[in-house]
């Protein structure tokens, strides 16, 4: 342990981590204002690590670690998919696969109003921002961005949904774009929204378009970019 | 795992739709036809009588154990047969602890029916001493993951189990010749249980107005559809049991042609099971062969080291 602290802080970016590890030391770092994404705590004087992870910095003062898992563990701005489990007279009770339900204000919507609160059925399927994730207390969503705009939330149509690990949907979201997503793209023509919290929701003109598109998200999750391609070419050619 | 972790109340409206929609043109979620069964893979424990199934995602583990008890009084020469359910809520969180819920006691009546109504197992010849002593055969079902179609899972668990179970050699001895002996599996070899035919369950779901069918249906499939039928066959086509669930009508003519179905799908299941045992039992004759050192150059080694 001595020798982590005595460490630079630099050399645990993009490394592997596990809980109890010491990531930063403050009092080496007076005068400055970091961030701390999911996964790490203040302990006094240092930052520890509370999952075992990739530790990821972001320029200027961001951390955060990431991880695989089936559990979401909410996370301010995220972009989830929730799907609506019960409806009260202030807020919606919304499912994103955390260990509690998360609220979504029925005002939280573009332009939102007492007189216009919008109705959903039961098992209605919405793409969401997280506004708030505290400690002991049910995680906040809003459908709408930062500025209020409705931007691309709201209620999906139609389509399916499947579920993944937190870590391949974040896969599904980096840049450059995913091997999977670009093999199939290429050749179907699909619309999809990932989900932060390890949901998956696909759609096309056809029923076959939106099987062969979700196995073959599913299945790439433990294959290396070149097996992504084959799987993808393999799938296809049966189709056709 | 991931897919199933929808449970059936949070299933979506988009879900449900699609899984409709997409059948209306013979097409399923995971990519199979209608009437294509998912992939059955059976492994067996060390011990005997123990069985893993997968089906899918479906896990189901199947025990069976066997105790010397006293018959039934008006069956003095009989053994007996039961099934105990055991759903796990790590399996399903719809699954409760503690008191089996519907689904449990569904699944053990329907094994249960299609084993010993169709006197699958010969209980005559657990007995041993008529009136006193017969060998009470115990299976366990343990559900580890639901993922759907847990009746033909559990069902294939229980089979292989039955089939790889041995009891103890047993023989009366004793100054009245009434005293029972059970002879240790090191001195004699413990026998196995004589199984006249595999009876195999095979689940069919329907869906409503469209008069859709299809066998094996997955857990998201299970929470849409609207009827579901059980028919237990066996390799030779006859029937030993027939369970209809769900408020879904079902005519004749749509009866016949899954009993069709069913008698070509239990065929293949009965072979992929005995394929199984066979190489268990293989496996298990070989651990019994004895090595002994031949080559000299052991025992010198051996001599060194004391």
């Amino acid at each position: 342990m001595e020798n982590k602290q005595s460490s630079s802080p630099a050399s645990f970016i993009d490394s592997t981590i596990v809980p109890g590890d010491v990531v930063l030391d403050l009092s080496s770092m007076t005068n400055q204002t970091i961030k701390l994404g999911g996964g790490l705590r203040q302990d006094c004087d240092v930052i520890s690590a509370m999952k075992a992870g990739t530790l990821r910095f972001s320029k200027p003062n961001k951390y955060w670690i990431e991880s695989s898992q089936k559990r979401y563990v909410p996370c301010v701005e995220d972009t989830v998919l929730g799907i609506v489990v019960d409806s009260k007279a202030d807020n919606f009770l919304i499912d994103i696969k955390g260990p509690t339900l998360a609220f979504l204000p029925v005002l939280a919507f573009e332009g939102g109003t007492r007189r216009n609160i919008p109705k959903f059925e039961l098992g209605t399927l919405l793409y969401l921002r997280v506004v708030k994730a505290n400690f002991g207390m049910n995680p906040e969503l809003s459908c709408t961005d930062a500025s209020g705009k409705a931007a691309e939330f709201g209620p999906l149509k139609d389509g399916y949904m499947f579920e993944t690990s937190t870590g391949l949907s974040r896969k599904l979201l980096s840049s450059p774009t995913c091997p999977v997503l670009e093999a199939l793209g290429k050749k179907l023509s699909f619309e999809i929204a990932v989900g932060l919290n390890g949901r998956v929701w696909v759609n096309a003109a056809s029923p076959d378009t939106v099987v062969v598109a979700a196995n073959a998200i599913m299945n790439s999750e433990s294959l290396s970019t070149a097996q992504q391609i084959i799987m993808v070419e393999h799938l296809l050619k049966n189709i056709q | 795992m991931e897919g199933r972790l929808a449970n059936a109340w949070r299933l979506t409206v988009n879900d449900k739709n699609f899984i409709k929609t997409a059948l209306l043109s013979e097409i399923r979620i995971d990519g199979r036809k209608p009437f294509e069964y998912r992939k059955i893979s059976i492994k067996f424990g060390r011990e005997d009588g123990s069985s893993e199934v997968q089906l899918g995602q479906t896990r189901v583990m199947g025990i069976v154990t066997a105790q010397l008890v006293q018959p039934y009084r008006d069956r003095p020469k009989e053994g007996m047969l039961s099934i105990f359910t055991e759903f796990s809520p790590m399996a399903d969180p719809s699954f409760e602890p503690g008191r089996p819920g519907e689904l449990a006691v569904e699944l053990g009546r329907i094994i249960d029916r299609g084993l010993r109504e169709s006197r699958a197992v010969d209980t005559e010849s657990l007995c041993i001493l008529a009136g006193k002593f017969v060998w009470a055969v115990r299976i366990d079902i343990h559900i580890l993951d639901n993922g759907g179609n847990l009746v033909d899972a559990a069902n294939i668990a229980a089979l292989a189990a039955l089939l790889t179970f041995r009891r103890p050699e047993c023989s009366l001895g004793g100054e009245d010749g009434q005293e029972v002996i059970v002879h240790p599996p090191e001195i004699r070899e413990p026998l196995p249980l004589m199984v006249h035919h595999l009876p195999i369950a095979i689940t069919f779901g329907f869906f409503s107005n469209e008069s859709i069918l299809l066998i094996d249906p997955t857990h998201n499939e299970e929470a849409v559809m609207n009827g579901r039928m059980t028919t237990t066959v066996n390799a030779n086509g006859d029937i030993c049991a027939i369970q209809k669930g769900g408020g879904e009508g079902v005519p004749q003519r749509v009866i016949m042609q899954c009993l069709q179905l069913a008698t070509s799908k239990a065929a293949s299941i009965t072979k992929q099971i005995k394929d199984a045992v066979e190489a268990f039992n293989t496996e298990r004759a070989l651990r019994k062969i004895k090595r002994h050192p031949t080559s000299t150059g052991v025992d010198v080694r051996e001599k060194q080291n004391q």
